[in-house]
């Protein structure tokens, strides 16, 4: 099966690349003045929204729809108050246009 | 401004491009995650295709024209068609030439005693007899007729019996130790004779011969290995070695033996084996009416007979006991002294690999191994918080107390259920029959997965009992289960089941029948 397969955890790894690119070019045209430990925050944020949809659908997985879905609703809050008070801390950096 | 618009360009496409690669990523970490959650292997600890028997989509494999092209009159196969077949029509003519033989033996015999003169002795046969295939005429029937359409297979048969199967005797002789560990690999699959003969009998028989010379090993340790590595590809999916303690074997019915009394613990039963397998995980997650034990119960047995009969191969003593050809011995605590995991408030042995869910088959030899050591990570701590296995119970069998302080099962202090109340909602379960309840809810129980093994790293590694609450407490906010009272059977209840069961278990799906539904209030 592809979702299983050694291929699948390869292209998760090549499409970081762009990723990244892309998110240094948004940042520049965004004027945030990133430094390393704004980076830091993002990458932790954004690892753990894949983290916490890595875990959310292994339960689905397992057939423990009910418990994906409460935890998803449950992991969601946590991320969006966590995501309001980075983008904050991002914007507060910004340069005037 | 022709740089500027370039500029431009190359940013918004790095940005779209970045959205894009943001979009896969999360995208094949959800389809990572299903599939972690779905795959079949972390249930059972052993390769596992789940519901698909092919490896291949055939449908798309699907041949335009016919398969097959008829280029004459078309028959059935004759059994003389095939060497296996001859063989076995040329075993019953030596037969009955060797009845015939033996018949003109005695009546020599009967001549040498009564008749002939005194001395008068028979004819010895000098030197070894080199095997010859018989002449064409000599045989009959079908394979006579076989032979004569075909001279060239008779010709084949020959050498293969004048020369080429005395040749692999020779070789044999000459090789035959290089190939011990195949031999008793291949003996250990075809393992299928039932115990009738006490231990002191039947652990020094292979079939009905007796056991070979023991082949030495270099050292425990390295039978020890050996062991647990072909256990594991008999089909166990956890293995543990420990000395036999006298007080776990019972105390009646030694399996084979006429006396149905107390017995003393054979001397060969130096060293035990312990292994196991976990139940299929969807349908014991529709316990306790819609599953089964049997399942991991022939897995286990099976395992069993080819590890007997594997160390019996290498001229050592060795007797099963499993859940299909019995036990002599008492489960729980053998397996914790081997290793594989706790006893849990349910009574049950808990391994950090699956849980609870978990069946268990035993072999007692007298060849000399290294032993493992009981673990401990930390079953006795959450058992003693976490009541799920107490609450969900139907019979109300599983103990309630905060500690298992003072219970005393003929001398040892362990978690004690009740046996016989439990025993009686087995008889009022429906399906399979049985409960298994306990097993399922049971934290511990889950899938083989990164994510419920960094769970139990978690708890292991947790000194304050924070992580053993928060588990507990997810299990029994997140997850959604019928209460106890439901599992019974109507009026009281719905003869619920744990989790839905498998389609592959529901009736309404494959057969056209029309049953009541208990779990719906039918």
């Amino acid at each position: 099966m592809f979702t299983t397969s050694m291929l699948l955890m390869l292209i998760i790894g090549l499409v970081t690349v762009p990723l990244v690119m892309g998110a240094v070019a948004l940042t520049r045209d965004m004027k945030l003045n990133m430094n390393w430990w704004k980076w830091t925050l993002t990458g932790l944020w954004y690892f753990l929204l894949l983290f916490c949809i890595y875990l959310d659908f292994t339960f689905m997985g397992e057939g423990e729809i009910a418990a994906a879905w409460k935890l998803l609703l449950f992991e969601g809050v946590i991320l969006l108050i966590l995501g309001v008070g980075l983008v904050r801390i991002l914007l507060s950096g910004r340069s005037a246009v | 401004m022709k740089d500027k618009k370039s500029n431009l360009t190359r940013r918004s496409f790095l940005k779209a491009t970045g959205a894009v690669a943001a979009g896969i990523q999360i995208g094949a970490v959800a389809g990572a995650g299903l599939a972690a959650g779905s795959d079949p292997s972390t249930l059972t600890g052993w390769q596992h295709l789940g519901d698909n028997t092919q490896f291949v989509d055939r449908s798309k494999l699907v041949l335009k024209g016919k398969p097959y092209t008829i280029v004459g009159e078309t028959r059935r196969c004759e059994y003389v068609e095939s060497p296996f077949g001859r063989n076995s029509y040329m075993m019953r003519n030596m037969m009955e030439q060797r009845r015939e033989k033996m018949k003109r033996q005695e009546i020599e015999d009967d001549y040498v005693r009564d008749v002939a003169p005194e001395g008068g002795q028979r004819a010895e046969p000098s030197g070894p007899q080199k095997p010859s295939f018989p002449e064409l005429n000599s045989f009959s029937g079908p394979l006579l007729d076989f032979y004569k359409k075909f001279p060239e297979i008779y010709e084949l048969d020959k050498i293969r019996t004048e020369s080429i199967m005395p040749k692999r005797s020779e070789d044999l002789k000459k090789y035959g130790d290089y190939y011990t560990l195949i031999d008793a690999w291949a003996n250990a699959w075809g393992t299928s004779e039932r115990i009738t003969e006490p231990p002191e009998i039947s652990d020094f028989k292979l079939g009905r011969r007796s056991i070979p010379d023991p082949l030495p090993f270099k050292s425990p340790k390295h039978a020890s290995e050996l062991l647990k590595k072909v256990t594991h590809h008999f089909g166990a999916s956890m293995v543990g070695i420990t000395k036999l303690n006298p007080d776990w074997c019972y105390n009646h019915s030694l399996r084979g033996s006429k006396n149905r009394g107390a017995y003393e613990k054979p001397e060969h039963w130096k060293y035990i084996i312990a292994f196991g397998v976990p139940h299929q995980w969807e349908q014991v997650q529709s316990n306790p009416n819609m599953g089964t034990s049997s399942d991991a119960y022939a897995r286990s047995t099976i395992a069993a007979r080819r590890l007997e009969t594997y160390i019996k191969s290498l001229g050592y003593a060795a007797r099963r006991h499993s859940p299909m050809d019995g036990y002599d011995l008492v489960a729980v605590p053998i397996l914790v002294d081997a290793g594989l995991g706790q006893q849990g408030r349910h009574g049950v042995v808990v391994t950090p690999e699956t849980g609870s869910n978990f069946r268990v088959a035993f072999v007692t030899t007298n060849l000399e191994l290294e032993i493992d050591k009981p673990i401990d990570f930390g079953v006795n701590e959450f058992c003693t918080t976490c009541k799920i296995c107490a609450d969900i119970c139907p019979s109300q069998s599983i103990s309630h107390a905060d500690t298992n302080e003072g219970m005393n099962t003929r001398g040892y202090n362990h978690w004690e259920i009740n046996q016989t109340s439990c025993y009686n909602y087995w008889m009022q379960s429906m399906g399979a029959m049985g409960c298994r309840l306990c097993i399922i809810a049971c934290p511990y129980s889950r899938k083989n997965n990164w994510l419920h093994a960094l769970a139990r790293k978690a708890d292991t590694g947790d000194p304050t009992g924070l992580v053993n609450d928060g588990l507990t407490w997810m299990q029994e906010k997140f997850f959604d289960t019928p209460e106890a009272a439901e599992y019974l059977p109507p009026p009281d209840g719905r003869f619920a089941t744990f989790r839905e069961p498998p389609e592959w278990l529901q009736v309404s799906k494959y057969l056209d029948m029309n049953p009541l539904d208990p779990t719906k209030g039918q």
